[in-house]
């Protein structure tokens, strides 16, 4: 129920940012707008990955018993 | 007159050959940047695995990159093969974004593959890194100039024909680089093909984890592809109405077809969900609608309307009366340049001269065309509706799949809980021809909406044919679709032996 839940509020959130770029950008820099949107979509691939790392690291933290770092 | 089975059957082997290049395509645009991205993540934390997973995922892509090339050449040679009188007729600007694609992008983008495939061991980390980036940046700016060139047939800007040499000449390099249709179908093209790659290594590495192989390699690649791929499908959903956008202005009965709009309605416009078209009888059955969607969408507005095919089609039979003159001006200056009588004819009527052609093919002396012959000739300027408004449809219903399907993934990396999750590990396999069926479905709403022209509203395509015979229309058909059956099939050997063997063990020693 909690997954379903938060598919409907982040597809809710695409909508809502598939209708911003609509009605802002009908007419757009498109090229401008590649350019930026895929170092943007290559860097946020990147640090999701980085992401995975450090919660792999702190999953194995646990288990092997130790303290988890304080954020 | 050119014989109309040979068109056909030229039409047909363009499409074949364009539809078999396309499944590699978008693969190779995507999985580009993606390796950059691993590629980034292994320099930047120095960790092998992400070297491992550039490596793998670049063997595949290689194998794709392979055989896209031995497809795509074949295209370019059929313009002028097939297609004479096109290639001559727009050859000055068609030609251009061409020859560019082929010197600077298409180099540049082989050039460091070599260097990418070859240079783990001769390049530093760095010096690595940078060619993934080019060869990234070269394969998307191939596509560029490609689309550059496609876009002028959707909407021919920056050009004009020119009477003394009955050839379409360049007025504007600017317009032809900058115009609308160009600058929003290749950034939705290019992203499309970033969609295509991050289901594809998803859907791999789901089935890696559903076997519990490779599982820090399927792990990292399905967060990345996750990530990758849900910004991608928002963007291509966004530029896809852009595109939408700019064809309800330069494209109107393209538009009108993928709409299945038969009647010009007042605002607010309602959208047509499902229906059946019958381009016979110009109605839609057992049409389902929503109200006031298509004027919001296409106008972006609630009182905004387009014309329908009725009126798309009055407007049509005014323009081919308008472009008959404009016709007999050109067969009179065919013979002399010099007429100044026939240059002023054809100046008055020339924004129509396309439309006069259509009425051509009915009258090969387009002055005693008669009204039934005129009326037939508008009837043409109307695409395939139900084809157009089918694959369409298709196109956004498998682009809305995948919008859902990248956020199911993301909900489940993000915790990193995919791996257990066996029932939608199972469901990411399943995905991976998703995104070329929609890419196959997205290429034919733009091609079969711009009939009936090669280059709208100026060259119609029954005249743009070369004079070839059927026996040798139909056989090099046949052979090509034959050759590329045997292509796809040894890609897809290939691939899955590839991934079967996974990444090779001996990666990390030799570095």
């Amino acid at each position: 129920m909690k997954t379903f839940a938060f598919f409907v509020l982040y597809m809710l959130l695409a909508v809502v940012v598939i209708l911003l770029a609509v009605l802002l950008g009908a007419d757009g820099a498109w090229y401008f707008a590649w350019l930026v949107g895929t170092a943007m979509i290559v860097l946020i691939a990147a640090a999701g990955a980085a992401m995975l790392d450090a919660q792999e690291e702190q999953a194995a933290g646990r288990v092997a018993g130790k303290p988890e770092p304080r954020t | 007159m050119i014989n109309g089975t040979v068109v056909d059957l030229s039409r047909t082997q363009f499409a074949a050959t364009a539809l078999y290049h396309y499944l590699f395509v978008p693969l190779t645009l995507g999985l580009s940047f993606l390796l950059a991205a691993m590629e980034t993540v292994y320099v930047t934390t120095g960790k092998p695995i992400y070297k491992d997973m550039a490596r793998f995922w670049g063997k595949l892509f290689m194998i794709n990159f392979a055989l896209g090339v031995a497809t795509g050449l074949t295209m370019e040679f059929q313009f002028g093969t097939n297609w004479s009188f096109y290639s001559s007729f727009v050859g000055d600007i068609f030609g251009a974004p061409l020859a560019i694609e082929g010197l600077m992008a298409f180099f540049m983008e082989s050039t460091f593959v070599g260097l990418m495939v070859f240079g783990w061991d001769r390049l530093s980390r760095g010096q690595h890194l940078a060619v993934t980036w080019l060869v990234a940046l070269g394969s998307n700016l191939s596509a560029l100039w490609i689309l550059i060139a496609n876009s002028f047939m959707q909407d021919p800007s920056g050009a004009a024909f020119n009477p003394v040499t009955m050839r379409m000449e360049l007025t504007s390099f600017q317009e032809l680089i900058f115009n609308s249709d160009a600058q929003s179908k290749f950034v939705h093209t290019s992203i499309a093909g970033y969609v295509t790659a991050a289901i594809f290594v998803a859907g791999v590495s789901a089935w890696y984890m559903l076997r519990n192989r490779h599982m820090e390699l399927a792990k990292r690649s399905f967060r990345m592809a996750a990530l990758y791929g849900v910004l991608a499908t928002v963007g291509v959903i966004t530029l896809g109405d852009a595109l939408g956008f700019v064809a309800a202005h330069a494209q109107p009965t393209k538009l009108a077809a993928m709409e299945g709009q038969w009647k010009s309605e007042p605002a607010p416009m309602p959208f047509n969900l499902i229906a059946f078209p019958d381009q016979a009888r110009q109605e839609n059955h057992y049409a389902i609608q929503v109200p006031a969607l298509l004027s919001l969408l296409v106008t972006h507005s609630l009182d905004g309307t387009v014309p329908g095919i009725d009126a798309l089609q009055r407007r049509a039979a005014l323009r081919v009366e308008n472009g008959i003159p404009a016709v007999e001006a050109l067969k009179v200056l065919s013979k002399d340049p010099a007429n100044a009588a026939a240059l002023a004819g054809f100046n008055a009527h020339r924004q129509d001269l396309g439309y006069g052609f259509l009425a051509q093919r009915y009258e090969a002396d387009p002055g005693k065309a008669t009204a039934g012959e005129i009326a037939q000739a508008a009837r043409d300027s109307i695409p395939p509706v139900a084809s157009v408004f089918w694959a369409f449809r298709l196109m956004v219903g498998l682009g809305l799949l995948m919008l859902a399907f990248f956020v199911l993934a993301l909900l489940y990396t993000l915790p990193n809980v995919v791996h257990r999750k066996t029932w939608f590990l199972k469901v990411a396999v399943w995905m991976i021809p998703v995104p070329f069926l929609a890419n196959e479905f997205g290429w034919l709403t733009a091609e079969l909406g711009r009939q009936p022209w090669t280059v709208y509203g100026v060259l119609p395509t029954w005249m743009s044919a070369s004079t070839h015979s059927v026996a040798y229309m139909a056989f090099s058909l046949i052979g090509f679709v034959a050759l590329y059956t045997a292509f796809i099939s040894v890609e897809m050997y290939l691939m899955m032996r590839a991934v079967r063997q996974g990444p090779e063990e001996n990666w990390r020693i030799e570095s």
